[in-house]
């Protein structure tokens, strides 16, 4: 005997008020849905167009029976008869709560129902051209039609979602733009970085040796800040090699970052009093190609010996057999990278390292300059915003999580990422 | 100099020796021990089991033949699961040097699952630009690549149907091995048009993509010869990596003892050049 | 003089800087074709700078070759290679096969190219080693956490190491999931500030080293 029987057989009565209320609800799954109210068609703010919001009222027996079909099709102030099924989807899916918006471009009510039409199998949307759109509720095959609405998608200007990212990026570089005012006025307190102090020593030691000094710009290309980053220590690197009148050898792996260590070095010896010392061959393009481009520097490693390698910029795998060659040379290896994944090798193999933003830091430690150790403030600024919000967001999410409460949303979204 | 010492200098060609030895003595008498499942990979498989039969997978192969120990078995087992679960697979590289090996791993694999070029699968070749060709796709495929490799136009073929940018893809994987590669199709291509990226790297490149999955800007990373071995188990076709993996795991072990031998030497010659020192006063 | 080489330069950084960076704000089609535009350019300005590459390729190798320097014939090789590599590749259109039958241009790629290319990376495994066997000790109390990390991550990561020591497995999971995405993002965010605070310095024509060091 199954135990659910027992349980009725000993409680008569629960076992009527069962059967009412499934009688009473029976009733109620067969009655024809009520058509979905308040239905809203809207061109999707923020995209660059193609998609039109359909937005209508939750119903009040939503469920997993109850389901929304979608109908459109071009044209403005069609019949209903004439508009093609788009989708259908549960009613208890596809409301604004589920659309990751911010509160400030969020389209309605989280409880509101939301679907954006968009060009799939079924129908093309066009920016500029007039829809026709509507919702209809679904149950047990009987459908109950919303009213038809028109929208026309078109393409936007500004992406509002992404307001909180804007505000942030102008604030960051109002802070660095104050940070170097500051940075004029009067000395700013620089961490020591021992990688820097190796510089001078490197260069010295290459000197009394008489043997020449080699510089690596890395791997990518002048579009990326740590190739700039790296161009601008060699400028100093340069200025050096220039006084103490010691070889300079920068093997490239792009030609145009080639073209502008050039004219970096020539300006550096021009600088150091040296011009005549400068040789255009100074710089030389190898290959684009990362492991030719490894076997040569690591052949004129082997055959010339320099007494100094700096390794500045991004690299990827050939960045142990660069620096392990370097090492079976004697030279001393300093480097500095923004390459995260590389950095066990260079910390393991090389005499000094700069870690991710250091790298960004040399030329303001070496220079010394109120615009460069102004930036270096401004970074601090930026990055103790950054734990700030960190530290809060956390809190607030807990708190979200743990009280269900509503309101940390307010600051949450402020520093999500929303595209 | 001590005993300690010298050690501390052992000529390196020892050691190349030695880890030449531990690679290809499991070459040749392979072992075979069982691969555990790790949930990056997973992520990656049970993305592509399930989706539909006919959706649309992008494979974006953007490694040279210097890593093709890593990568290669890793684009072999996406490409065999992909064919067998009937997706529609659309190869290309942006490593101009991994064309020719792209085009024969695609085609390989495709004709030993009886895949028809152009509407089961299509190898788009190479474009010039680096994370520009990805900006440039999710604009258009078709102004990007025209023509397929063979000199087809792309738009004509059946394999497209329903495609014109990477919006609409259902699946991206991209096996990198540098840049351009797994973060670039990140930042200018998922985090734009917002299609599913799955990656594949070498191993030294994998702990760098971890902060990628974790926040679910990944949905899976299969990471170096390990990821690749992993694969060829869950989709039950063992192949290059797998056989691999017992040199790998001798070369890490020689790794280890090598590590714990260079501290034991570097513990013993202090201590002895501590005893001298105390000898001395 | 000076305009050419100072200002026009300074100028199109600023307003190329300002509207790429507006751009990201700016969904509508007009933005993304300019930025497709853009992007094709930069591609066209790549290919003739490889020209600038390997006209300063030649050079050098050519003064090598002129002054006879130490291993001037390898210089003699890579000219060899270069001349015979470009021909075959013209010859073949590119394709290193057609209708199944291996090009001159693929015979390169596939055995020159490839293997020496594998040959190349295959070496980081015996340089991994002699490396950790040179500088991998615990000289610092930091250095012997990083030492146990790796070691873990070592065994955890190939089937003898779990087998070994079964726990491995899960501890490394730990160890890359855990500590080592965290600290990466943190080394991240301080990277992203680094080049976002250089790149408004570009931007703003403060920063103007890279166009050749000093000041006006």
């Amino acid at each position: 005997m199954k135990p659910g029987t027992d349980r009725f057989r000993a409680h008569p009565q629960t076992a009527l008020l069962l059967a009412v209320a499934l009688a009473v609800a029976g009733e109620a799954f067969a009655r024809p849905p009520a058509p979905p109210s308040n239905v809203r068609a809207l061109d999707t703010p923020n995209d660059s167009g193609g998609t039109i919001s359909i937005l209508w009222d939750r119903a009040e027996d939503e469920g997993p029976e109850l389901r929304y079909r979608v109908l459109a099709a071009e044209g403005s102030s069609l019949s209903q008869s004439s508009l093609k099924i788009i989708d259908e989807f549960p009613s208890t899916s596809h409301t604004v709560a589920d659309v990751k918006r911010p509160w400030w471009t969020s389209p309605a009510d989280p409880d509101t129902h939301v679907y954006y039409l968009r060009s799939g199998k079924s129908i093309e949307v066009k920016s500029g051209v007039p829809y026709t759109v509507t919702i209809a509720s679904v149950r047990d095959g009987e459908q109950a039609v919303g009213d038809s609405k028109q929208a026309i998608a078109v393409p936007n200007w500004f992406n509002w979602n992404a307001l909180n990212n804007l505000l942030f990026g102008i604030a960051f570089g109002v802070a660095v733009l104050l940070s170097i005012r500051r940075a004029q006025r009067g000395p700013v307190f620089l961490r020591y970085i021992p990688g820097l102090d190796a510089v001078d020593e490197a260069i010295g030691r290459s000197t009394e040796l008489g043997k020449p000094v080699m510089y690596l710009t890395g791997a990518h290309d002048m579009s990326d800040p740590s190739t700039v980053a790296a161009a601008v220590i060699l400028g100093r690197v340069a200025k050096r090699t220039a006084a103490y009148e010691t070889d300079l050898m920068v093997p490239h792996r792009n030609p145009i970052t080639m073209a502008v260590c050039q004219e970096i070095t020539r300006q550096a010896y021009y600088e150091a009093g040296k011009p005549d010392l400068f040789r255009e061959d100074a710089n030389f393009f190898i290959t684009s190609d990362q492991f030719s481009y490894t076997a040569s520097v690591d052949g004129i490693m082997l055959r010339t010996k320099p007494a100094a390698n700096f390794f500045m910029g991004a690299y990827f795998a050939e960045a142990l057999l660069l620096t392990e060659t370097g090492a079976s040379t004697g030279a001393i290896q300093i480097a500095g990278t923004d390459s995260d994944h590389q950095l066990p090798f260079f910390v393991t193999t090389c005499d000094y390292t700069l870690i991710g933003e250091e790298l960004y830091a040399a030329s303001a430690y070496l220079s010394r300059e109120p615009v460069q150790v102004g930036t270096l403030l401004g970074q601090d600024l930026g990055k103790l915003t950054v734990l700030t919000l960190i530290a809060w967001g956390s809190i607030a999410a807990t708190v979200a999580a743990g009280f269900d409460y509503d309101w940390p949303r307010l600051f949450l979204d402020m520093i999500r990422d929303v595209k | 100099m001590n005993f300690a010492d010298r050690m501390l200098g052992l000529d390196r060609r020892l050691i190349f020796f030695l880890i030449g030895i531990c690679t290809l003595l499991p070459l040749l008498y392979p072992v075979g021990l069982p691969i555990k499942i790790s949930p990056e990979v997973r992520g990656v498989y049970d993305f592509i089991e399930r989706l539909p039969p006919r959706s649309t997978l992008l494979l974006s192969l953007d490694f040279d033949p210097a890593s093709k120990p890593e990568l290669y078995p890793q684009a072999v087992a996406i490409l065999r699961h992909a064919f067998r679960n009937d997706l529609r697979v659309i190869a290309m590289t942006l490593w101009v040097t991994g064309t020719g090996m792209a085009e024969q791993v695609v085609e390989r694999i495709a004709r030993e699952e009886g895949k028809i070029s152009g509407t089961d699968y299509v190898f788009l070749g190479w474009s010039p630009g680096g994370p520009a060709v990805i900006i440039n796709l999710g604009q258009d495929l078709y102004t990007t690549f025209p023509t397929d490799y063979v000199g087809r136009s792309v738009q004509s073929l059946p394999v497209m149907s329903g495609l014109r940018s990477l919006r609409d893809l259902d699946y991206a994987i991209c096996l990198g091995a540098g840049n351009p590669g797994v973060e670039a199709w990140y930042v200018f291509g998922r985090d734009k048009h917002k299609f599913e990226l799955g990656g594949g790297s070498t191993g030294v490149m994998a702990p760098g993509l971890y902060p990628l999955l974790r926040s679910g800007q990944l949905n899976g990373l299969i990471g170096g010869l390990r990821g690749a071995a992993e694969y060829e188990t869950l989709i039950g076709q063992k192949g290059s990596a797998v056989a691999g993996m017992d040199a790998q795991s001798a070369t890490h072990m020689a790794i280890i003892v090598l590590v714990a031998l260079c501290n034991g030497f570097y513990f013993w010659s202090r201590r002895q050049r501590r005893l001298e020192e105390e000898g001395h006063t | 003089m000076i305009f050419l080489r100072r200002q026009l330069p300074l100028l199109i950084a600023m307003l190329t800087g300002s509207v790429f960076a507006a751009q990201y704000y700016v969904p509508h089609p007009a933005s993304e074709a300019m930025l497709t535009n853009v992007t094709k350019w930069m591609q066209i300005i790549g290919g003739f700078a490889l020209i600038l590459g390997i006209t300063s390729l030649f050079h050098v190798h050519a003064v090598k070759i002129r002054r006879q320097e130490a291993g001037w014939a390898y210089s003699l090789i890579l000219y060899a290679g270069v001349v015979g590599t470009i021909i075959a590749g013209l010859v073949a259109r590119g394709k290193e096969s057609v209708e199944g039958a291996m090009t001159a241009f693929g015979w390169v790629y596939s055995f020159v190219m490839v293997p020496l290319q594998g040959t190349m990376f295959a070496l980081l495994a015996f340089f991994i080693a002699s490396a950790a066997y040179r500088s991998f000790r615990a000289r610092s109390r930091e250095a012997a956490v990083l030492l146990t990390a790796a070691v873990i991550v070592m065994m955890g990561r190939v089937p003898l190491g779990e087998y070994l020591l079964p726990i491995s497995g899960d501890l490394s999971q730990w160890i890359l999931n855990v500590l080592n995405a965290s600290v990466r993002r943190a080394i991240l965010i301080g990277i992203s500030l680094g080049a976002v605070a250089l790149s408004f310095k570009i931007i703003f024509g403060i920063e103007r080293s890279y166009l050749g060091g000093g000041k006006e």
